[in-house]
């Protein structure tokens, strides 16, 4: 019975065959925005297929594979698709990758995702910097058996998403006329798109937006001490905002839209950290 | 998905060989509501435990079969007991009965179950329709790998309860003297009634009713494109600050007590509705 300390050594000792430095930036590249990973500079292709316990990505927009290397003169590594819980793997093979970036030497994490706006301030296009989370799926990567080696068995998560960091790139986007707003990440497992009263009932309790993504690996860069600097770009209004139905179309429409300020400023928060 | 198209194919094989007709409307029958389909007229009627894939109903109240026939002179396929997520059932288990029934042919879902009332303006007795829901199980029928030829991985759920059923409902319920609510059902896992601080809290949240069932098989219904129709009985006040304490027997007998005004709504429904 390989345990999680075995499997993240395993997978540690294939990968650092193939790099032959130590990436401090780890990215996590959300629905649509996987295009990111082009910018990097002498990149290094891993598939997760290769790559021993590492499920595989199976939504249409993430293609499956660590992009590894210069982006903005820092050593990054870019997971281009991610995973799911809604895809029904377990909360730690989603948050499995994460493990393995800190193992390397992550030190700072950027996830992104596609998400839904429940602030109706917001509007689709927008980008919206994750200043804390509401964890609304009922499980947590961090059940079970805990290695004190990899972290706390009770972390704290109320500075999850590094305060000085949203300053920092909260400046960076006003140097760069880059329209950054704020707000709380809920995550609901999906698949299915929330109702209309499930996504009042967000807006009650203080989330800005939705999505199927992040929390869980956040939490597991939380329990690892990485700071992570969250970034959503709102795809759609979430169910009973519009009088219109959701659909992955629209989604992945968007982000397509979105694509070229988001790069902007990813690679400049890159370029700054 | 190979496993669950096998599986389908198997079960509806097995259940096109008892019956003569294709369904076109299925109806789910909850806690002490199962007598309706006893109304089916020309009835073929199939075991939960002969069927291949089928689990066991268990709770007391629920009978454990299929009963296939004519109601109102629509051809209806009724679950005469359903399963629950606090059965131990994934929820794989208890929303296979909605693939088979579309694979039979059902274009529309009318489910009803038994619920508390969290809003003060229910009462013992209330037939609701369900305008929405609050999915509060923990969980997710379509977690897993998605059958692109049963729907879509993201099925959009922003009008999974039909405003013009709602609408037809609204209506029959006029015309014949029942008075109707509609509301917000708020599904949780069970099996313990909740608290009064849980209570207040899904008040809080914007629900209206409180049970133990019927959202996993409406997520499902959505994702297959079958249209619904939801009518909760509520059987029993969950008022926070005003709580008795509960027992299932006392749920029973209010159902038992509002079947034959629920049985008059529902058939009156089935003979007005037109398109599927």
């Amino acid at each position: 019975m390989t345990n999680l300390l075995n499997k993240i050594e395993e997978t540690y000792g294939f990968l650092k065959e193939k790099i032959d430095f130590e990436p401090e930036i780890g990215m996590i590249l959300g629905s649509g925005l996987g295009i990111l990973a082009e910018e990097i500079e002498a990149p290094i292709y891993i598939k997760y297929n290769d790559i021993p316990h590492f499920p595989v990505s199976t939504v249409e927009g993430h293609a499956g594979r660590f992009v590894i290397g210069t982006l903005q003169g820092k050593k990054v590594m870019a997971m281009q698709g991610r995973f799911h819980y809604y895809e029904g793997y377990g909360m730690e093979e989603v948050t499995f990758p994460v493990r393995v970036m800190k193992r390397l030497g992550v030190k700072t994490l950027i996830v992104t995702n596609a998400a839904g706006g429940v602030n109706k301030e917001f509007k689709p296009g927008d980008l919206m910097l994750i200043n804390d989370h509401i964890n609304f799926a009922f499980d947590n990567p961090l059940m079970g058996k805990n290695y004190d080696e990899l972290g706390p068995r009770f972390p704290d998560t109320s500075r999850a998403y590094d305060p000085e960091l949203i300053e920092k790139v909260m400046e960076i986007a006003k140097e760069n006329h880059i329209e950054l707003k704020q707000g709380v990440y809920t995550l609901f497992t999906g698949p299915s798109y929330e109702t209309p009263a499930e996504i009042r009932m967000v807006r009650f309790l203080g989330g800005d937006a939705v999505g199927m993504s992040t929390v869980p690996e956040v939490t597991v860069a939380a329990h690892s001490n990485m700071k992570v600097i969250g970034i959503s770009c709102i795809t759609n209004m979430a169910a009973g905002i519009l009088d219109q139905p959701l659909c992955h179309e629209e989604v992945v429409e968007t982000a397509t839209k979105v694509r070229e300020t988001f790069i902007t400023l990813v690679k400049k928060v890159v370029e700054k950290l | 998905m190979k496993d669950l198209n096998l599986k389908l194919n198997e079960t509806c094989s097995y259940i096109k060989e008892k019956i003569d007709i294709v369904p076109e409307i299925g109806l789910i029958l909850g806690s002490g509501l199962g007598s309706l389909a006893d109304e089916i007229e020309d009835k073929k009627i199939v075991k939960y435990e002969e069927i291949p894939n089928f689990p066991v109903s268990t709770v007391a109240g629920h009978e454990g079969q299929l009963v296939i026939g004519r109601l109102e002179g629509r051809k209806v396929i009724a679950m005469q007991g359903r399963f629950h997520f606090y059965e131990g059932y994934s929820m794989q288990e208890i929303t296979f009965p909605v693939r088979a029934m579309k694979e039979l042919g059902v274009k529309m879902l009318l489910v009803t179950n038994a619920c508390g009332g969290m809003d003060t303006k229910l009462y013992p007795g209330a037939l609701m329709f369900i305008e929405d829901h609050i999915n509060f199980t923990g969980s997710n029928p379509l977690i897993g790998p998605n059958a692109d030829e049963l729907g879509p991985r993201f099925p959009d759920m922003s009008a999974a309860y039909d405003k013009g059923l709602i609408a037809l409902g609204k209506r029959v319920g006029e015309k014949l003297e029942i008075k109707t609510e509609k509301g917000i059902y708020t599904a949780i896992s069970g099996p313990n009634y909740l608290s009064a601080a849980e209570l207040r809290m899904l008040r809080r949240l914007g629900g209206d009713t409180v049970g133990m069932s019927t959202v996993p098989e409406v997520i499902v219904a959505r994702h297959t494109g079958i249209k619904v129709l939801g009518i909760s009985c509520v059987t029993d006040m969950a008022i926070a600050d005003d709580l008795e304490p509960l027992e299932h027997s006392a749920v029973v007998e209010v159902a038992n007590r509002t079947r034959p005004k629920f049985i008059k709504l529902v058939k009156g429904i089935l003979k007005e509705v037109k398109e599927l």
